[in-house]
């Protein structure tokens, strides 16, 4: 199973549209103010009658490629809209990462864990009539794992071996056993078999369905698209009470507003209603404005800087350590993202229920940086301001994508370690060219920066692991036979408490290594009207309560 | 004039050609593909391969160029890699979106631009003259995208959105399938008064200012004199004397700002949300969605000819004394 992804920002700017699991690098509020995660105040005492009606506008910067959750390429906003909007996952996943019953009211597995049998709902239906069932889930597995459909997250299903419908709310899968093994079914909902199935392979990715005419079983449907401008969804009316019944709102309405202060403007006038992945520079007054306030949560999106440890220069962990303490993260989180993050300290960041909140990060301190470079032999010995050893400079390249904010953060690293008598030269690569060269096997460079989106189901193997030190992933080179027994454990612990301890240790370890300089970790920052209650959102996506947005009777 | 027509189409088509190999060549050697798009480790390797098979991407270079001219023959440009549509449909949502905001905007152009160009020439040196002239080269310098912010936050003021409540994004409002015929209408209006704007106004001051030359070198000719004498009205001799000379090498310059109308609807769109062709083209340029790119490009191409040629063959219509295609 391979774990995170780019983050969205460092794509975007070469050009790709953003991709990635959880991406979009923006975002929100170490700096104060600023609600952590929900906006719904005081909705407790109006009821539920008072809170239907109206339509909210939902404003993003990118158009959706489609809604059919199969096709390529992977889209963070069309993913949500799938698994939160149109359509209904078997599973999905609750605040501690969790599986919660959805459209599978209920699941068992075999006791050598070798057989899963889910039990679906009876009171779902097709916004075209037709019952949800097991077919339909069958259907859903079979072109997910077929190789000519090019699922991108096929490996979602790597241990799924085989599927049998067993009645028509009753289906049986063969799989080898893997703790995580639904998370495949919270990412992919279930897709309408009777609508699909006769279609061949190779008219799928470019079927009405995914673009015109999506059939679902959602809490919304889909109404209209206008290309390049707005997608329409109304309320389902039949969706079942027992999850939450009909939405609250008539209609939910995703607009394209590709620039950011046009978009600000309609956030401000009202004309929207939700601005999702604020720039770090809007969040202070998004959050002055009375018509408008601030939601800010973590992401599991960090920026760091990964050493090549094979390389003699960073293979020493003081020197690592030394240049982590030579960098003032604080300022660079300031400067780059205006405080909206947090400084990390290591690879688990605040989004993650594992986390604890008594970390601290590794401080600013080039008092110690200086001590510790020399105490590994890293001393100025010819008075030219660089630290030499043996005859060698210590002297690297920087390799940085060709984002403003990541030649900035290069910038600032450079002068920083000026100051301890490090000579950073920075490299822009073209975003190609710099993801060719990290994952070459040759691994030709000495450091990169890059942020990066972890899985939301930690599993760090393809980073970290001694025998994947080949893989595509091992960035630093480092490793660690006993991290490695810590996290072949991650994913079979069962106990909750287990798997936290062992996530902390894993996490502990790694920073203790320093084979990367975590930078920070970032926050995502949404604005809201004022008026639009029964907003949640954490890192699981900002489309995931949906169903509840209610509006104030002045703002419908 | 028929004859000099069909010419002018015949050397276009080497001319497109030209430019759709240039702009397939190009972006091939561009790096990166459509599949670059997902670097993304959770999407294995024979995934990737995979996908570049379904695109077609697998396939030799001239043969992607073949099939891409003999389906552009077609009418049918292939399927859109990022949008799971026809190229055609694609573009047949974008193109009159586009085709409406530059055309009014052209009219703007022209019609402001002149009739600003003719008031300045006739009250040449005036206090208004002036200020007409200072306003313009103003305008002139003022990037598109710019000049559109600015309106943005203008018309977003509380102090000018209570009198003047215009939309500053999109082609409609939310509610715009409720509402009647003639809203449908008033409320497309206003959503072009922006952009139109924003898209029109410094080509418009760059036609006064032509307008305004071409017109006092008219009003000096001796026919001008003539005219005078004959006793006719000022506004005789202006207009029907004056502006038809004074409009010849205006007209010319339509050829010249139909490419800078469509270099400039990619900033305009952007900056109000204009679903229009733009956009599409720099949005399937990041994406890599080549057969969008290559269809949006061609299309680009052909309504700079064909507004060329549309150009020249206005010049024979106001100026007798051009005549294509004779005696050669």
């Amino acid at each position: 199973m391979r774990l995170g992804s780019v983050s969205a920002m460092d794509l975007r700017a070469t050009g790709f549209r953003a991709a990635a699991l959880l991406a979009a690098a923006l975002l929100a509020a170490a700096c104060g103010g600023g609600e952590r995660g929900s906006a719904g105040a005081s909705g407790a005492a109006v009821p539920d009658s008072a809170r239907r009606g109206g339509t909210v506008v939902v404003g993003g910067q990118a158009e959706m490629p489609g809604v059919d959750p199969l096709a390529p390429p992977p889209d963070y906003m069309a993913a949500q809209v799938e698994r939160y909007v149109l359509f209904m996952p078997l599973v999905q996943l609750g605040p501690d990462m969790g599986f919660r019953p959805w459209l599978a009211r209920s699941w068992d597995v075999s006791p050598d864990s070798t057989e899963v049998v889910f039990h679906l709902r009876d009171d779902v239906t097709w916004s075209d009539g037709e019952p949800v069932t097991a077919r339909d889930v069958a259907y859903t597995y079979r072109k997910a794992t077929d190789p000519d459909i090019a699922f991108p997250n096929r490996a979602y299903f790597d241990r799924w071996d085989s599927v049998r419908v067993v009645d028509p709310h009753t289906v049986r899968f063969r799989i080898r056993p893997y703790s995580q093994f639904l998370f495949g079914w919270t990412q992919v909902p279930v897709l309408p078999a009777h609508v699909l199935e006769d279609v061949p392979d190779s008219a799928l990715a470019t079927h009405p369905f995914g673009t015109s005419a999506p059939v679902g079983d959602g809490p919304f449907r889909f109404v209209r698209h206008d290309q390049g401008d707005r997608w329409v969804f109304e309320a389902n009316p039949d969706f079942p009470a027992e999850l939450g019944g009909r939405p609250y709102v008539d209609r939910l309405v995703y607009r394209v507003i590709p620039d950011e202060a046009t978009a600000l403007a309609e956030l401000a006038r009202g004309d929207v209603d939700l601005l999702l992945d604020l720039p770090p520079q809007d969040v202070e007054r998004v959050r002055s404005e009375s018509a408008t306030r601030l939601l800010t949560f973590p992401a599991s999106t960090y920026a760091f800087v990964a050493w090549n440890t094979r390389r003699p220069l960073f293979s020493d962990v003081r020197v690592r350590r030394a240049l982590t303490m030579a960098i003032d993260r604080r300022a660079m989180l300031e400067a780059v993202r205006h405080g909206l993050g947090s400084v990390a300290t290591g690879p688990l960041g605040p989004w993650h229920w594992a986390y604890d909140s008594a970390w601290r990060p590794i401080p600013f301190d080039p008092d110690s940086a200086e001590a510790l470079l020399a105490a590994s032999g890293w001393r100025d010995t010819d008075g030219d301001g660089v630290r030499d050893r043996d005859g060698r400079p210590f002297r690297f390249t920087l390799l940085l994508p060709d984002v403003q904010v990541r030649q900035d953060m290069g910038v600032m690293m450079q002068a920083d370690l000026k100051k301890v008598g490090v000579d950073l030269r920075p490299a822009t690569r073209d975003f190609a060219t710099l993801a060719g060269a990290i994952q070459d096997a040759s691994r030709p460079y000495d450091a990169f920066l890059l942020s990066w989106s972890e899985d939301l189901v930690i599993d760090d193997r393809d980073y970290w692991a001694c025998d994947r030190k080949d893989g595509p992933l091992q960035f630093s080179g480092w490793c660690d036979p006993t991290l490695d027994a810590v996290m072949d454990s991650i994913p079979a612990a069962l106990d909750r408490a287990v798997k936290r301890r062992l996530l902390r240790t894993y996490a502990r370890t790694v920073e203790r290594a320093q084979p990367y300089t975590f930078l920070f970790n970032e926050d995502r920052a949404v604005g809201v009207r004022t008026g639009l209650e029964g907003v949640e959102m954490d890192v699981r996506g900002e489309l995931r309560t949906a169903r509840s947005w209610w509006l104030r009777p002045g703002a419908r | 004039m028929l004859r000099y027509t069909g010419r002018r189409l015949l050397e276009a088509v080497p001319l497109l050609l030209g430019i759709v190999t240039l702009t397939f060549l190009l972006l091939h050697l561009a790096p990166g593909d459509p599949t670059t798009a997902y670097f993304n480790p959770n999407i294995p390797p024979d995934v990737i391969e995979q996908m570049r098979r379904n695109l077609g991407l697998d396939r030799p270079l001239p043969i992607q160029y073949v099939d891409w001219l003999r389906s552009s023959f077609t009418g049918h440009f292939g399927y859109s890699f990022s949008q799971h549509r026809p190229v055609a449909a694609v573009i047949g949502d974008a193109l009159p979106n586009t085709l409406l905001m530059s055309g009014i905007s052209l009219v703007l152009i022209f019609v402001l631009g002149c009739a600003v160009g003719v008031v300045q020439a006739v009250r040449q040196y005036s206090p208004l003259d002036q200020a007409l002239t200072v306003g313009a080269l103003t305008l002139y310098s003022v990037p598109g995208f710019w000049l559109g912010l600015m309106l943005i936050l203008l018309v977003s003021t509380p102090a000018v959105s209570s009198w003047l409540h215009l939309p500053i994004s999109g082609m409609t409002s939310i509610d715009y399938e409720f509402l009647g015929t003639w809203g449908k209408i008033l409320d497309r209006a206003r959503h072009l008064v922006l952009p139109v704007i924003a898209l029109g106004l410094a080509s418009a001051a760059g036609v006064a200012r032509y307008t305004r030359g071409a017109m006092l070198e008219v009003i000096r000719q001796d026919y001008i004199r003539t005219a005078r004498a004959k006793g006719l009205s000022e506004r005789q001799v202006i207009l029907r004397h004056a502006l038809r000379n004074a409009l010849l090498p205006v007209v010319s310059l339509l050829g010249l700002y139909l490419p800078l109308l469509f270099g400039g609807t990619v900033v305009i769109e952007v900056v109000f949300s204009w679903p229009g062709m733009g956009r599409l083209l720099y949005d399937s340029i990041l994406a890599r969605d080549y057969p969008v790119v290559m269809a949006a490009t061609f299309l680009f191409g052909a309504l700079v000819v064909a507004g060329n040629l549309v150009s020249d063959l206005l010049y024979a219509v106001v100026d007798p004394r051009v005549r294509y295609g004779e005696g050669r």
